[in-house]
């Protein structure tokens, strides 16, 4: 039912009209629409109670425009600009924050490392626009010493990050939200629903109808590699995008990096997708496939994931 | 591709911290547990001056408690331990001088009378050899935010010595604007001190020879500032900071005197020294930090000037290298020049009567000042550092002679070397 391209995970996006519309749908669904995250959200309500579709559209709405302007490192009033404009200086965080702090953390010891949400700085060089482009390897090895989650000071609530480094929470933000905004859903609205944030996407349960049909499209130059899911209830994660990437000599460079070397991951998929708990669990296991790259596959078994991965 | 493969410890591992992540509950309950840290300063700091002149050992501690919401508490303890040789502004001679210690009474031994005399021999400094100081010094600081865009602080000071209590209070704003990129501050300061010098206070300009002493005396400074900070760009950060003072009462050094020489040269005489009972000063401060990848360059210019006619200069640089795990390193590199008060002198005429306001001490004098240091620190555990600084200070006068025929041969005002080597440990728990 559900049919939006897989964009570059988490990319917390720019400000955009704060606005939503409902639109009813056949089979007794109401589609609430928004955009938020630089991503197309989409609310699926197994309901015909236009009036509670717009209340719920409003809830998911809002709170995915506060998960944004909240997090987001392209905010100048965001709790992430604060800590990257910190200078050395410690910074006392609220609890949220103080969460999903402690969750990358936690993702950053799981990973061995791989996941690291100070890997941004990496931006600087790396330009993934399809051309030949490569950056200089010495400007790569350059911003290696501003890269690592253990350099960083973190016991809650109370963040000091080394001046020259920055976070963001690109790969959890997006799917965060799209958990947190089934979690107010569920709890205000008695309504099987859907929450699909630019193609990570969570379900509480299956609508009267049966399970939710879930299209997710993986873009792709040479051939048409769209999944056809059935979701009840968890959620549902990719990583990776076919169009970030540079080609040069015959080398495919994906946008995933990996942060011991500043360059990208080799022969990582284009694209893998997973099931799982929840928003977030999918999309970090997702993300740590990626970083495993020619082994993701292996990994994904090893670890008893479901997943569709796209080389 | 669907597995029956049970979850692995990685993927259980994941599964409980998102499912912590997404729960309110449990995250509200980490941070009550975890409370709000303590950060504890340990410093020493070890001040030796040559040629057996004044060394001092400082040790230092600072608590800082944060209640949340930026709310923080800042308590300093520090306890001052000076001995050694101070100069008593008298210039050196061709022949032995003889001084009495401050702490006398009589400058000659008779009943009910303390004398503590010492004598200097031909060509050297003279310098009290007693001299010693201990300083016991608390601070306490509040600050906490107004509002989104605004901080207010607030503080007071106490210190006491044997001859030196001191007061003081301080407040301020700040006021974040421009998306926080600026931020504009204004602080006024006001301190009260009370001078009862060893032997009683010597009435300035006396002769040293009448020891004439009169009571306690009082001085009050009350100061201002007012300062702009501004993040020019992600990497660098510029800050602007004016500051005017007024100092008002006894500021006269109680333990200075000035040679006083007939026309050849030759001593006659001292006169303790005796300055303006008022002093404004102004300086202007301009700093600079940049972040050049790991290494972050911090340059600054200060420029001072006061009612007494000393206009200074000082630039500062330092550049803190990362080394990786968790070390750096810390070159850093001062530059300071000052012009002599109005009223300095290195020594006294004979002739004519005494000038109103004479000093000679050399802090008041016309020098050029250079440190060159550096600074080791290694992060201890996840939350500690270690830091051991090491700088060497070299103070040269710029008047250090004279065409008197009895004065020839002599280093009237010698160059003043210092090291300085501090340790201290940052912690937070």
């Amino acid at each position: 039912m559900s049919s939006v391209p897989a964009a570059a995970d988490g990319t917390l996006g720019a400000p955009h009209a704060p606005e939503f519309e409902v639109v009813p749908r056949e089979g007794g669904i109401a589609a609430v629409r928004f955009v938020a995250m630089a991503s197309p959200c989409e609310l699926l309500l197994d309901t015909t109670d236009v009036g509670a579709a717009h209340e719920a559209g409003r809830l998911a709405a809002q709170e995915a425009w506060r998960i944004e302007a909240k997090f987001s490192r392209y905010r100048p009033e965001s709790i992430v600009s604060v800590i990257n404009r910190s200078h050395g200086n410690a910074v006392v965080v609220d609890a949220e924050t103080a969460a999903l702090l402690d969750y990358a953390g936690q993702c950053h010891a799981l990973s061995e490392g791989r996941f690291d949400i100070t890997s941004g700085v990496l931006r600087r060089c790396w330009r993934f626009d399809q051309s030949d482009r490569l950056p200089d390897a010495a400007a790569v090895a350059a911003l290696l010493p501003l890269i690592g989650f253990e350099k960083l000071r973190w016991k809650a609530p109370r963040i000091t990050l080394p001046t020259g480094m920055e976070i963001d929470f690109g790969g959890i933000g997006k799917e965060y939200a799209v958990d947190r905004v089934l979690g107010l859903v569920t709890a205000r609205f008695a309504a099987a629903a859907l929450v699909n944030f630019g193609g990570d996407l969570a379900a509480n349960r299956a609508p009267g109808a049966g399970p939710w049909q879930v299209g997710v499209e993986r873009p792709d130059t040479e051939r048409e590699a769209r999944l056809l899911l059935a979701l009840t209830r968890g959620g549902l994660a990719t990583s990776g995008d076919t169009h970030r990437f540079l080609l040069r000599d015959g080398v495919r460079y994906g946008h995933i990096l990996d942060v011991r070397t500043g360059w990208p991951v080799p022969q990582a998929p284009r694209s893998v997708t997973v099931a799982a708990g929840s928003s977030v669990e999918a999309g970090m296991l997702a993300t740590f496939a990626m970083l495993r790259g020619s082994d993701a596959e292996s990994f994904l078994e090893e670890h008893g994931v479901r997943y569709w991965c796209l080389r | 591709m669907q597995l029956k493969r049970p979850a692995s410890p990685l993927h259980l591992g994941l599964m409980a911290a998102s499912c912590a992540l997404l729960s309110g509950t449990a995250r509200a309950q980490t941070t009550e547990d975890v409370g709000q840290p303590v950060q504890i300063d340990a410093d020493l700091l070890y001040y030796k001056e040559n040629g057996g002149r004044v060394q001092a050992i400082e040790p230092l501690v600072s608590l800082k408690k944060d209640f949340g919401d930026q709310r923080l508490l800042d308590g300093t303890f520090t306890l001052d331990s000076l001995s050694g040789a101070t100069p008593n502004g008298a210039i050196p001679a061709h022949k032995v001088q003889t001084f009495a210690s401050p702490s006398s009474t009589s400058l000659t031994p008779k009943p009910g009378y303390k004398t503590t005399l010492y004598t200097i021999a031909p060509g050297d400094l003279p310098q009290d050899p007693h001299f010693k100081e201990q300083r016991v010094a608390g601070d306490l600081d509040w600050s906490q935010p107004i509002g989104l865009d605004n901080t207010l602080s607030c503080g007071a000071h106490a210190s006491t010595e044997h001859d030196f209590d001191s007061v003081a209070a301080h407040a301020g704003v700040s006021h974040d604007f421009n998306e926080k990129n600026t931020t504009l501050s204004v602080g006024v300061n006001e301190e009260y001190d009370r001078i009862h010098a060893h032997g009683g206070n010597p009435v300035p300009g006396s002769d040293y020879a009448l020891y004439e002493k009169e009571p306690s005396q009082t001085k009050t400074v009350s100061g201002g500032l007012i300062g702009l900070t501004q993040v020019m760009r992600r990497n660098w950060l510029t800050e602007l900071n004016y500051t005017l003072d007024h100092s008002q009462g006894y500021l006269t050094d109680p333990y200075r005197i000035l040679s006083v020489l007939d026309p050849v040269g030759t001593v006659t005489g001292y006169r303790y020294e005796n300055r303006p009972d008022t002093r404004t000063r102004q300086s202007l401060y301009w700093v600079n930090k940049v972040a050049l990848g790991p290494t972050v360059l911090d340059v600054s210019y200060r420029r001072g000037k006061d009612s007494w006619d000393i206009g200074s200069d000082t630039v500062d640089a330092r550049l803190r290298i990362n080394l990786g795990s968790g070390m750096y390193v810390e070159p850093h590199a001062r530059w300071y020049h000052q012009t002599a008060a109005d009223f300095y002198n290195l020594y006294l005429g004979e002739s004519g009567p005494a000038p109103a306001y004479m000093s000679a001490d050399p802090r008041l004098a016309a020098f050029s000042a250079t440190t060159f240091g550096v600074k080791f620190g290694i992060t201890t555990g996840r939350n500690g550092e270690l830091t051991l600084r090491l700088e060497q200070y070299q103070q040269k006068p710029s008047d250090q002679s004279s065409t008197l025929p009895e004065l020839q041969g002599l280093d009237l005002n010698p160059d003043l070397k210092a090291t300085i080597v501090q340790l201290s440990w940052h912690f937070e728990y």
